[in-house]
């Protein structure tokens, strides 16, 4: 591993245990503080430089991760470690879209890259779909969703809410994987109901999590005008992203020069060259009235001071992008609905590439109490050849099968078959008998 | 003032403090009088066909081929022509075509092109493709004139296109500025690298057109469709329809030739005033699809159909005209006026004063940019609406941002300022046109109505050509003084260049190292 920032040591974190590792890092101190937490081996050098690679035992290595903060370093690192040592994986820390681009084009001789400010769209994005969803992931290139919802005072109505599960109008391919009632984790059967208080995961289409938060969520109308705070690259991103989904878009940046580059960029974006901690600015362009703002300024106390002002003049639903470790906690805390720190989503990436080469994906919910995995179904699985119907339940449910490339949502008289992928519900506990079983 | 003492005079002449390649600049402007000269061999030509005298245009393509390498040999071989030269080669250029055409005319020995300041208001006319005539009995001038006179507009709309096209944008003037920033890309970049190379490819397809239409005329008149059209009409009136210049050899325009005819000229009319680099995309490049992306284009298509319609409104409203006529009349009065050519199918000066103003303000729209048209131009109208859109919007949001676009791209804010100021100086220009006519007019006598004088300096301003009163479309500004004869003449000079390049060439900073 190259680089010990923020990121890094994420992603030390997630894989200590059962990893090997070597971080390489120019800051002893850095260097220092990781391997007093960790059990890691730590060398202090440049990660652009053949010899530290070699030394740090690239030639041994299964995956070579560079994350630090700097794109053009990443990519010399993994183009140095392809030439010195070709069979050892690379993933490549990039904030450059175009580099991305370009990696997507297969123009570039890394087998990962990762952008922080793509996935911190891309999440934003999901959540902003999805009004009432606490957590929300992605599996299989996007055809199916995980979503954790909050069951609220004011969703009845709907035909899913204090009705048997049996009876309840489950949308089309879409599952109720948990149902989280307090500290327990209820298995949904047929009997079950879903009442208010409760936190529901659905593992569906996008679709389906679509017509999910419509029915849970107390306000139905979509999220339509969205504003967002500081047009940097991750601001872009974003507004990229909801542009994309055909939202209504305004952007407050108080640098003029990026203000108007903005507005070149997009022609139905609204830009404002403003600081948008101004009262009279938000009053006048009844800033309150939007459905959700996201913060995507450089300051943190910048963020949550402008963050805490929308929410007095009535923006119902904050973001907040944050960008020290600590911050998540203080923003939640303070009442801003959700906080998304992009090191974290850029490091849960990384992670997901590099465990274990049959477990695709992880997500975490409520902490970490519950996992999502992906399974490949091996032959001499018990549960290889079963129909869904006669699987005994043990405190997972799998929720979606991947077979081909294609998503399926299967129903009792499906059969698992050997090479599926299988998305699944578990709490952590008992995520790695899941994986034994399959 | 500054005491004007000796060292002082010496320092200011002293070709070092001159931040202008002067002698580059005018080598060029004579190697451009020495090359039109040999364009009077086409009269020559034409003179011998009809049996007519052809020594004026021998002895005016003698002399002006003499001067003109008299001058370039005066000249700077090799020199740096930048775009300081440029303002200066373009503004001279015109002025000496116009002067060779002059000399033309009187060698000529007509009574009606004598005096110097008609035979040089015509030739500027002709040379800038404006159209506005002091002839006051055209039938009666010989046909190798007559083809000469149309010839110059024909040659005027030819440089106008490199100009318009090539040259203006390098000088970051005009209209073709913003073709370049709205089409990025390898092709429009070729297009532009060479103005040798852009100049030929888009003569081709300007002389492609002219023939087309040359074809179309005289077949109309040869299976007898049109019996009043021969094969010199249906030359001499392509001539001046392409470059959007409106000379007729008829005393009554194109009043005197059948509906069909008139249809062929109005469609001719309304292609002219269509931008030639996007016309080239489209069909030499084969790519009709720019011609549908194309802002301008769009608005300049909607604006002659809506003022086709109002116009045919008034005229069945008055019952002046009806049925098939009146959409005619209308179409060809609406087209020859925004695409300032200026030819008339019937005498409009009759028409009812709505009508007068709707052309009055048709003037100040103009053409396309990129095409012979002069005038404010489409694309010009098209930015100022969104700038305006972008205040009103502004007054209410001040801190928005808005960045304003052409065909999706956004407009460098440099260019919109330019656009603004242009707009400001041709009404500028106008008015002070206007008030010199009227003053003048005042001065010696002559009966000239406000709404006379506002379309006579639209008119020449907008390099249209007919105005309303004396000088309707069946007049003459002969009988305007010589004075305002020399306004009118300033007037298209400007227009033609679209301002700038000559007001700076009155600015000491031009001159400045």
């Amino acid at each position: 591993m190259v680089g010990a920032g923020q990121v890094g040591a994420t992603v030390v974190e997630a894989l200590h245990d059962e990893h090997d590792v070597t971080v390489v890092d120019l800051d002893s101190g850095r260097l220092a503080a990781l391997a007093n937490r960790f059990d890691v081996a730590t060398i202090e050098g440049n990660g652009a430089s053949r010899r530290t690679l070699q030394e740090a035992g690239l030639l041994e290595s299964d995956l070579l991760i560079a994350c630090t903060s700097r794109d053009e370093i990443n990519l010399i690192t993994a183009i140095f470690s392809r030439n010195l040592a070709p069979e050892t994986s690379t993933i490549v820390r990039t904030t450059n879209e175009e580099y991305l681009e370009v990696w997507r084009e297969r123009q570039l001789d890394v087998d990962f890259m990762v952008s922080s400010e793509l996935e911190t769209a891309n999440a934003v994005s999901r959540i902003i779909g999805l009004p009432a969803a606490r957590q929300t992931d992605v599996f299989a290139d996007g055809q199916v969703q995980i979503v954790e919802f909050d069951v609220v005072e004011g969703s009845g109505e709907n035909g899913v809410v204090g009705v048997p599960l049996r009876q309840a109008r489950i949308p089309r391919d879409s599952k109720v994987a948990g149902i989280i009632r307090g500290d327990r984790m209820i298995l949904p059967r047929g009997d079950q109901t879903i009442d208010v208080g409760d936190r529901v995961v659905i593992i569906g289409s996008p679709e389906a999590a679509r017509v999910w938060g419509e029915a849970l969520s107390e306000d139905t109308r979509r999220l339509d005008d969205i504003v967002i705070f500081g047009a940097g690259r991750t601001g872009r991103a974003v507004a990229r992203a909801l542009v994309d989904q055909g939202l209504r878009v305004r952007i407050i940046e108080p640098d003029p020069k990026r203000a108007k580059l903005t507005a070149a960029q997009f022609p139905t974006v609204r830009v404002y060259e403003a600081t948008g901690l101004d009262p009279e600015f938000l009053e006048r362009e009844r800033i309150g009235q939007s459905r959700a703002a996201v913060f995507a300024m450089q300051d943190d106390a910048k963020n949550h001071y402008a963050a805490t002002l929308s929410k007095l003049h009535g923006v119902s639903f904050t973001i907040a992008i944050v960008h020290e470790a600590a911050s998540t906690e203080v923003f939640e805390r303070a009442g801003i609905d959700v906080a998304i720190n992009p090191r974290q989503v850029t490091a849960e990436e990384i992670v997901r590439f590099a465990h274990d080469p049959r477990t695709r994906q992880v997500t975490m919910l409520e902490g970490d109490r519950f996992e999502i995995l992906d399974v490949t179904v091996r032959p001499e699985s018990e549960y290889a050849n079963q129909p869904f119907r006669t699987m005994p339940i043990r405190g997972a449910l799998i929720g979606a099968i991947v077979r081909d490339g294609q998503a399926i949502f299967p129903h009792g008289d499906d059969v698992l078959r050997a090479g599926d992928r299988a998305i699944i519900f578990t709490e952590s506990a008992r995520a790695t008998t899941v994986e034994k079983a399959l | 003032m500054a005491r004007l003492t000796r060292a002082r005079l010496r320092r200011l002449f002293r070709r070092e403090s001159i931040g202008v390649d002067f002698r580059s600049a005018l080598g060029l402007v004579g190697a451009s009088v020495k090359y039109l000269s040999f364009a009077l061999l086409a009269p020559t030509a034409v003179a011998l066909f009809y049996s007519e005298p052809p020594w004026p245009f021998l002895g005016a393509g003698a002399i002006s081929f003499a001067v003109g390498l008299a001058i370039e040999r005066a000249g700077r071989h090799g020199g740096h022509l930048g775009v300081r030269e440029g303002f200066f080669v373009v503004s001279f250029t015109w002025l000496a075509a116009a002067g060779v055409c002059a000399l033309t005319y009187l060698l000529t020995g007509e009574d009606q092109l004598a005096h110097p300041i008609d035979a040089y208001f015509e030739s500027m006319s002709g040379f800038t493709t404006t159209g506005a005539s002091i002839l006051t009995d055209v039938e009666g001038l010989p046909n190798s004139v007559l083809f000469w006179r149309q010839l110059s507009q024909w040659l005027g709309g030819m440089g106008i296109i490199v100009l318009a096209i090539a040259v203006l944008p390098r000088l970051r003037v005009g209209g073709r500025q913003l073709l370049e920033s709205e089409l990025p890309g390898p092709e429009i970049e070729q297009l532009a690298t060479r103005i040798r190379d852009t100049a030929r490819r888009l003569w081709a397809l300007y002389l492609a057109l002219t023939l087309i239409q040359i074809t179309i005329l005289a077949g109309l008149g040869w299976t007898r469709i049109d019996p009043s059209m021969n094969l010199f009409e249906a030359v001499t009136h392509s001539l001046t329809t392409m470059p959007t210049g409106g000379f007729s050899t008829e005393a009554r325009s194109a009043e005197a030739f059948g509906a069909a005819s008139q249809w062929t000229i109005t469609i001719f009319m309304a292609i002219a005033g269509a931008n030639f680099a996007l016309m080239y995309r489209a069909l030499i490049r084969r790519r009709p699809g720019v011609l549908l992306r194309d802002e301008e284009l769009k608005v300049y298509v909607v604006l002659l159909l809506a003022a086709t319609v109002a116009l045919t409104a008034i005229l069945l409203g008055d019952d002046i005209f009806g049925g098939e006529q009146a959409v005619r009349h209308a179409a060809f009065q609406a087209v020859s006026t925004m695409t300032t050519t200026g030819m008339a199918s019937t005498d409009f000066n009759a028409w009812p004063l709505l009508a007068l103003v709707l052309l009055i303000g048709l003037m100040f729209v103009g053409g396309s940019a990129g095409s012979t048209a002069g005038s404010i131009k489409v694309v010009r109208h098209l930015l100022l609406g969104k700038i305006l859109r972008r205040e009103l919007d502004q007054t209410v949001h001040p801190e928005v941002v808005g960045a304003i676009r052409l065909n999706r791209h956004p407009v460098d804010e440099r260019i919109l300022r330019a656009i603004s100021s242009f707009t400001l100086l041709y009404v500028g220009l106008f008015v002070v046109g206007t008030l010199l006519l009227v003053v003048d007019a005042d001065r010696v006598g002559l009966n000239l109505r406000l709404i006379d004088a506002v379309a006579a300096a639209a008119t020449t301003l907008g390099n249209v050509g007919p105005a309303l009163g004396i000088a309707g479309p069946m007049g003459s500004f002969e009988p305007y003084s010589d004075f305002s004869k020399l306004v009118m003449i300033a007037l298209m000079w400007l227009g033609r260049l679209e301002i700038v390049p000559i007001i700076v060439l009155f600015m000491r900073q031009y001159w400045r190292a």
